[in-house]
């Protein structure tokens, strides 16, 4: 599938703003099921000091500075991908390994430590011993992996609601695990702190997913949005991706941006700016399948 | 004196070590000399020689702030007169296990943030770095020049029951303390030099030489002249005495994070001249406080965009970020394999045992002992205190047993050494205390090696038996001496370089506090000296509860009102009637604004502010300034106020006097003066305006009139150069467009217009804002035209005309305070916020 995804974000400043400093993250990445094809960020007004990096996790991220008088900022980010079928949708998920020997091969030196750290707790993903009980009833005895997890993506997508406007960045899992409530970054926070309360190595990914609209609507431009699903090591096979809020496995419909331990290392675009007081922002999102 | 040491040294604290003597009362060889000193001077003289030690470092305005008490800022610097003392067998191998592990834990570093092989082949155990709030992967495969990447490095070392040295913590993340060091230091020779002489102690001087060696040899951009900046939390962090005072030593602009600013990559610091270029940052801000764009948020201590900087090589971080990874003290556990491994060395100075609860093993001993065991977190902070198992409730214990047991590898326990006991002058005698040694280490480029300080500062408890000793919980310094044996003098110092002269730059912010330093001594003495003639004029009226028919006392009272500002004040005829309560708040009441109680305080904090500006007996004085205001808080006697007054202005005087001849006449000067002169112009107008608006009758307007010229200091004058009686149009004269006259408003007014001229750009060809400003007032003062301005009203009662003149002038040089504000210290402006991120929503 190919895709063309344009990302708006838009602040307006209440007072003026002297100066600001950004971190972007919005480039897809390069994935074996992914190509980037094209890639533009263009930055209203023009940056003072723009730089492309790679991050500790090998996302590529952007900075830039504004050092003029400015009310307004948008950037706009738009990139050209192609994705194709994963090679994890031919596997029979009764044929991975149990989910414990995979825990076990984890725990060794053997595995690397890029790998490994997705089982440690996380910023936003503290380990809580009820989400390991929670969790649990996904993983009985024996469980091949990709079985436990389907299992797993399933019951968070029927166990909770999706919640626009409940949740905010500052939500402690606890409570949205205690309400069961909460948008895309709550499910996966929720399922990667259920993956690794079993010892498992699991780790966010941000991207985009284009919406369907209802039959017989047309689309609306701007109404699709940055998304975020987990993904969870198996040995031979690699990160396999879950999405819970759309109770899927991530096949060629989802954009992937970046991955961290959670939202905290992959956001969007956070920044700080020199003004004296609050701030408006929009973001749209348009997601478009070209032939 | 020594001998009831000894006594209770055989008998009750045998159980320790002791630095002075063996269990059976020896004294060790190289204490001997000094015992036969303290023996010498006997209890009353070293009494005496400690009441000495502290009145200099209060004196010196040495300060310590203690967190989360009101009354803590400031605390005096506590020392003991009896050093910690090590004989150089002992300090070669101290010194010689600190170079190896400072050279250990900078390999420890490198590999962190580089290669992880130590991590890969799982000598460190991956969670324990992984898992650590100081693994800042930011930091990733970031270096500084050189091979040190570790520069400063601290450790408190404390003796053991079998004699040895153990390393109790590593510091590494802005380690502290060596400025006190040198205070300690300082004060010892001043007090003991005979001491210091007979016992060959070693001179702790070379370090900072070679601190300051090794920046100046760091930079990136190879600049043999960098600019470096002393970055400190600012004045209520609990070192910041050290901050100023390390700074203002070693020629380090001293500045917090809100005085820099990053742009096009590189850090400035705002100054009153506009942004200079930074080189290389010296932090004492704990890295994750550092930049709030990539570490933590909340920070108002960093600097935005720095980690930037520092990736752009444009700017050198000293200790780089990410540091705070080794003062994990899991990694304890493991430095003897990782020293061999590493260096293929045995580790020479051995740490405190420690089990890393990481481990199924060692976490099951952990579990079983411990009652007998100090339990912390890998990762220090003031929320994860260290907790001594002994101390806990049967509850607390299994909550913590529960805690470990959900996180294991993020603690860690250690064994509750008993550290040695050494002698501490404790009320009037030598008592024995259980000491703490804390070392600096700094990386010397020239030499490729580190360099350990000889000396270093030493903590001792205030409490029999007690072994967490820090200066937050109260512990006093102690000095520490290296004695060289005798005769051999094997180490000098080495030759200083040569350190080229540079402008002294001004951070805006400092410019700011220098201005309104000026301004309240200012504002003080004009409140000192009105409030002596009125409590000498108040103890003349027979009637003090009924002052209204009293024309003279009642407008002096109004001026006293009006140039403190505390309108309506004396205006209002309840308040004249209990003049004495309202005398006493506006000069004791520290919370009322414009209390003579609250400049005098808001000069001593703009001081404070800035101390690394001013010189050490400038400190003095301010010192008994202080002591002033603290005698004058709670007196209800008007009487005794008056002897306070008398006291405060000489003090104040001599702070201007130490100024005048002390301060190099360069940008701290004129800014000071800037603001000395806009206060005094603006006094001068608000007193004539007062004191004059209306006519009285003539022998009333001639004892105002002397009263006016006593308020500014020039009644002598006047005397002196009309030898008659007072009249209203010679006094304007004097008092506003006199030349010569120090005291009048065209002279200050002046002033202000030559020191503008020695700042940036206030001498271009064409006059900026504030001196044209400047100009208008002056040329408005010198056209003044007496007769019209004496002249009232219809009524014959106001001068109108006079008011009126007045508050224009009053009012125009607000307007250059404004300019000045705008031109000089406005890149102060720092408020900033986070743009609000938005949840994905799918």
């Amino acid at each position: 599938m190919k895709y063309n995804v344009k990302h708006i974000t838009k602040y307006i400043y209440d007072f003026p703003a002297s100066l600001c400093h950004n971190i972007v993250y919005q480039i897809p990445s390069a994935h074996p099921f992914q190509k980037l094809v094209n890639f533009d960020c263009e930055i209203d007004p023009e940056p003072t000091s723009l730089t492309r990096r790679k991050d500790f996790f090998e996302n590529e991220f952007i900075y830039f500075s504004l050092q003029k008088t400015h009310q307004k900022l948008t950037v706009t980010s738009q990139s050209a991908v192609e994705l194709v079928r994963p090679s994890w949708m031919d596997i029979n998920p009764g044929d991975t390994p149990a989910w414990e020997s995979v825990v076990d091969i984890l725990h060794t030196t053997e595995v690397l430590n890029d790998i490994r750290q997705f089982y440690l707790e996380s910023p936003f993903v503290p380990s809580l011993s009820d989400i390991k009980d929670y969790a649990s009833e996904s993983f009985f005895p024996g469980r091949p992996i990709m079985d436990s997890m389907l299992d797993l993506n399933q019951r968070i997508n029927q166990d909770f609601t999706f919640t626009p406007g409940f949740t905010e960045i500052s939500t402690p899992l606890r409570e949205v695990f205690a309400e069961k409530k909460g948008v895309c970054q709550d499910f996966a926070h929720f399922g990667l702190a259920c993956a690794r309360s079993m010892g498992l190595a699991a780790r966010y990914v941000s991207g985009y997913i284009e919406t369907v609209p209802p039959p017989g609507q047309p689309k609306l431009v701007g109404a699709d949005a940055s998304h975020a699903w987990i993904a969870v090591y198996i040995p031979e096979v690699g990160w396999l991706e879950f999405d819970s809020t759309n109770n899927l496995l991530v096949n060629d419909q989802h954009i992937r941006v970046a991955t961290g331990r959670d939202f905290g290392d992959v956001i969007p675009m956070k920044g700080v700016v020199y003004s004296g007081g609050g701030q408006t922002m929009d973001v749209s999102v348009d997601v478009m399948q070209v032939e | 004196m020594i001998s009831s040491y000894l006594s209770e040294r055989t008998s009750t604290n045998a159980q320790f070590f002791d630095e002075l003597a063996t269990a059976d009362g020896n004294i060790y060889p190289h204490w001997q000399k000094l015992v036969n000193a303290y023996d010498k001077l006997g209890n009353e003289g070293l009494t005496n020689r400690a009441h000495e030690v502290m009145q200099l470092l209060k004196e010196n305005g040495v300060t310590y702030n203690i967190y989360g008490d009101p009354e803590g800022l400031n605390r005096p610097w506590m020392l003991d007169p009896i050093p910690m003392v090590f004989s150089q067998k002992d300090w070669t191998l101290i010194e010689k296990g600190l170079k190896q592990r400072a050279n250990l834990l900078n390999q420890i570093l490198q590999d962190i943030y580089g290669e992880r092989k130590l991590i890969r082949s799982g000598i460190i155990p991956f969670e324990m770095i992984y898992n650590h709030l100081g693994f800042l992967r930011q930091m990733d495969k970031i270096r500084i020049p050189g091979k040190h990447q570790l520069v400063q490095y601290s450790a408190d070392l404390a003796r053991g029951p079998d004699g040895k040295m153990w390393v109790l913590h590593d510091r590494t993340d802005a380690p502290s303390g060596a400025g006190y060091a040198f205070e300690n230091r300082v004060a010892m020779t001043r007090v003991f030099p005979d001491m210091l002489r007979e016992n060959h102690v070693r001179r702790v001087g070379s370090y900072y030489q070679t601190l300051k060696n090794t920046l100046s040899r760091l930079s990136w951009q190879g600049s043999d002249d960098p600019r470096i900046v002393f970055l400190s939390p600012g004045p209520s962090n609990e070192t910041y005495f050290e901050h100023a005072y390390l700074s203002s030593y070693m020629g380090f602009t001293l500045a917090m994070g809100q005085d820099l600013t990053v742009s096009d990559g590189y850090v400035w610091l705002k100054t009153i001249g506009g942004l200079e270029k930074v080189d290389i940052i010296i932090r004492r801000v704990d890295d994750v406080f550092c930049d709030p764009l990539e570490f933590r948020m909340d920070s108002q201590l960093g600097v935005v965009g720095l980690m930037e900087s520092v990736r752009q090589k444009k700017v050198l971080v000293i200790n780089p970020m990410g540091v705070r990874i080794l003062e994990n003290p899991g990694l304890m556990a493991f430095l003897p394999k990782i020293c061999q491994h590493v260096l293929d060395e045995d580790l020479i100075l051995p740490s405190v045992a420690t089990w890393w609860c990481g481990q199924e093993k060692e976490k099951q001993y952990v579990m079983d002992n411990i009652r007998f065991l100090m339990v912390r977190k890998i990762y220090r902070s003031r929320l994860n205190r260290s907790v001594y198992g002994g101390d806990l409730s049967e509850e607390q214990i299994i909550q913590l047993k529960n805690e470990i047991q959900a996180r294991p590898h993020l603690y860690v326990a250690q064994e509750l050494v008993n550290f040695s006991t050494t002698p501490s002058y404790i009320n009037g005698k030598l008592e024995a205390r259980n000491a703490v040694f804390r070392s600096y280490v700094v990386a010397d480029t020239d030499n490729d090696d580190y360099e350990v300080m000889q000396g270093g500062l030493s903590r001792s408890s205030p409490d029999k038996g007690v072994f967490i000793v820090s200066n937050q919980s109260g512990g006093i310094s102690k000095d520490t001496w290296i004695l060289e044996s005798e005769g051999k003098e094997t180490h000098h110092l080495k030759p200083t370089p040569i350190i080229k002269q540079i402008q002294n730059i001004i951070p805006s912010r400092t410019g700011e506090h220098l201005f309104w330093l000026g301004r309240y001594i200012e504002r003080s003495i004009y409140t000192v000296r009105l409030l002596r003639i009125i409590l000498k004029k108040y103890y003349e009226t027979a009637d003090e509860k009924h002052l209204e028919g009293d024309l003279v006392i009642t407008t002096l009272l109004k001026t006293l009102t009006a140039i403190t500002g505390t309108q309506p004040g004396f205006n209002k005829k309840s308040i004249l009637n209990q003049s004495k309560k309202e005398l006493i708040s506006l000069i004791t009441d520290p919370h009322r604004v414009g209390s003579l109680s609250q400049s005098v305080q808001s000069f001593l904090n703009n001081a404070y502010s800035v101390r690394d500006r001013l010189s050490l007996d400038t400190w003095r004085i301010l010192d008994s300034i202080s002591d002033e205001l603290s005698r004058m808080k709670n007196q209800a006697s008007l009487h005794q106020i008056n002897r306070n007054l008398d006291n405060l202005i000489i003090k104040l005087m001599a702070f201007h006097g130490l100024n005048i001849d002390n301060m190099t006449r360069e940008n701290t000067w004129n800014i000071l003066n800037i603001g000395r002169f806009n206060e005094s112009a603006r006094n001068t107008c608000i007193i004539i305006k007062t004191m004059l608006s209306e006519k009285r009758s003539d022998d009333v307007e001639r004892m105002i009139l002397e009263y006016l010229l006593m308020t500014n200091e020039s009644l002598v004058t006047y005397r002196y150069m009309y030898r008659s009686t007072l009249e209203v149009k010679a006094v304007l004269n004097l008092l506003l467009i006199d030349e010569l006259n120090p005291k009048s408003v065209t002279y200050q007014v002046e002033r202000i217009d030559q020191h503008i001229n020695k700042m940036p750009d206030g001498n271009n060809r064409y006059l900026n804002p504030i001196r044209k400003k400047l100009l208008e007032i002056n040329t408005k003062v010198r056209l003044y035209n007496a007769e019209q301005l004496v002249t009232t009203d219809k009524s014959g009662k106001h001068r109108k005309e006079l008011v009126l003149y007045l508050e224009s002038i009053t009012s125009l040089l607000g307007e250059v305070y404004n300019l000045i504000n705008e031109q000089y210290f406005s890149h102060t402006q720092n408020r900033y916020g986070f743009v609000t991120t938005k949840l994905p929503e799918v």
